[in-house]
């Protein structure tokens, strides 16, 4: 099965959220469907983390937020050790970490190589 | 509506505590009756603030075991939990409750015994505060939640690191004159910046410490508070407000609206600008918090935060003293009583009663308890009543 990154865009006034509302934060509209939000996002901030949670291997964990345009962004592992801002990602499904010995699994961050 | 008075207040010494979590509650909460010498009298309600108490403690329905603890029988008691900012919305409510005329004598105690858990399960249950699937489930914590808002300041507004360690070192330098404080050692800007990373650019030094305390306040309307002490502080203003959940869905990541927003309202109800503030106790659970808040409160300009710190407009000597108790950095931050320990320590400073420490004629006071990553920020001024 292929995984998409989706959001959720407002019926009635057309803006994307992620996560989910039950009630859209422009016009409180209650429907919604679900849209991918693209394949290429820009990081606007990011950490690498050292005091890493349970169920991640090894420090540094580096997260990031990505910015897709039109004010719809996410936070998600970035899978490079050497992030910078304003570089291109885009989403990638992969194991995310363990929580209570589970495997958790989700979309993640990957650089876009130049060319 | 009725003025709300603070008439007793009173909490243990931050840090790691011998007694469990109903031993401290019961500390801080009899220190503050006592204040109040309301040893014989009937209280109406109690409201108490733990955030973790379920975990850590092994303990639910904590307030009324306080009550039965303190012989405060038949009082109306019930636990308020909101993350850090659980005190301050405590606190809110039990002002709502005096003020509208439904209970005379009400005690509010925070506390949270942090300690008996390891530093990974108590990272964890705080982190557990952010969004289930668009946040925790990343393996994002508060720490990295602090870091990467340190960044967007460095990049848009020229903060740098060295800005952080002055904030440390500033309230480690107050916590040295608080002796309820968890951390009494002083520290260099050296120091902090050689201190070892947590969440890049956070080092050690830029982050609060996991701390066991309790702190409570006796409340009743201003009216009857001369029957209980010469120097009744009123609470001249709250505000209340939250914001969207995930960091990155806000307006501006930068911006901490729901401090904008109950500021605004806390301003407003006190019928002030932050010009008439003269002390002020700040959330900085990470030491970016202090100046960002600081900021959206209304003290400084948006970005300027940090020059403010450079200039020594916040120490305890300047114009505008923050965290004069040492803030989340040196008191101690034990979340669900922090935000009372907070008002105490304004209490404390409204009634002059803070020796080296003292803000000299501090007449008007501001608290800022803030909960999950800026998502819901709890405002309280307060001001001399006498």
């Amino acid at each position: 099965m292929e995984h998409k990154f989706v959001g959720f865009k407002c019926k009635s006034c057309s803006r994307v959220m992620y996560p989910k509302h039950d009630r859209c934060l422009s016009c409180k509209g209650t429907e919604f469907e679900e849209v991918e939000l693209g394949d290429e996002a820009k990081l606007i901030t990011y950490t690498k983390l050292y005091a890493i949670p349970e169920g991640i291997e090894m420090p540094p964990l580096t997260l990031g937020i990505v910015d897709f345009g039109n004010n719809v962004r996410a936070l998600g592992q970035i899978t490079t050790d050497e992030p910078k801002i304003g570089m291109r990602l885009r989403p990638v499904w992969g194991k995310l970490r363990k929580i209570g010995g589970k495997e958790i699994f989700g979309f993640k961050f990957e650089p876009i190589e130049k060319g | 509506m009725r003025d709300v008075a603070i008439i007793g207040a009173g909490m243990t010494k931050f840090g790691r505590a011998q007694g469990d979590l109903m031993d401290i509650l019961a500390e801080a909460s009899m220190r503050a009756i006592k204040d109040a010498k309301a040893e014989k009298k009937d209280f109406d309600a109690v409201y108490v603030a733990n955030m973790m108490g379920g975990v850590t403690a092994h303990q639910t329905a904590i307030a009324p075991a306080l009550v039965d603890r303190l012989n405060l029988v038949p009082a109306a008691a019930e636990c308020v939990e909101s993350g850090p900012a659980a005190s301050g919305a405590a606190l809110k409510d039990a002002f709502m409750a005096v003020a509208s005329g439904f209970y005379d004598l009400v005690l509010v105690a925070g506390g949270e015994k942090m300690t008996t858990a390891d530093t990974d399960v108590v990272t964890d249950l705080v982190a557990t505060m952010l969004h289930p699937t668009a946040e925790y489930v990343h393996g994002v914590t508060l720490p990295a939640m602090g870091a990467m808002l340190t960044r967007l300041y460095m990049e848009r507004y020229g903060l740098t690191e060295r800005h952080l360690a002055m904030v440390a070192v500033k309230n480690h330098a107050n916590g040295l004159k608080n002796p309820y404080a968890h951390i009494q050692r002083a520290c260099t800007v050296e120091g902090a910046m050689s201190s070892g990373v947590v969440a890049d650019p956070l080092r050690l030094y830029y982050v609060c410490p996991i701390s066991d305390g309790s702190a409570a306040v006796v409340l009743c309307p201003l009216e009857k508070a001369k029957e209980f002490t010469d120097k009744p502080v009123r609470i001249a203003g709250f505000g209340h407000a939250t914001d969207v959940q995930s960091v990155h869905e806000r307006e501006d990541p930068a911006v901490l609206k729901s401090v904008q927003l109950a500021s605004k309202q806390a301003f407003n109800m006190a019928g002030i600008t932050p010009k008439g503030i003269d002390v002020v106790e700040l959330h900085d659970a990470f030491e970016i918090l202090e100046i960002v808040e600081s900021e959206d409160i209304g003290f400084f300009e948006k970005g300027k935060g940090h020059l403010a710190v450079e200039k020594g407009v916040t120490a305890l000597n300047g114009k505008l003293p923050i965290n004069p108790s040492g803030g989340l950095k040196a008191r101690g931050h034990a979340v669900g009583a922090t935000g009372m320990a907070q008002i105490v320590e304004l209490v404390w400073q409204l009634r002059g009663e803070c020796g080296e420490r003292q803000v000299k004629d501090a007449k008007r006071a501001l608290a800022c308890n803030f909960g999950g990553f800026g998502n819901d920020t709890v405002i309280h001024i307060l001001e001399r009543g006498w």
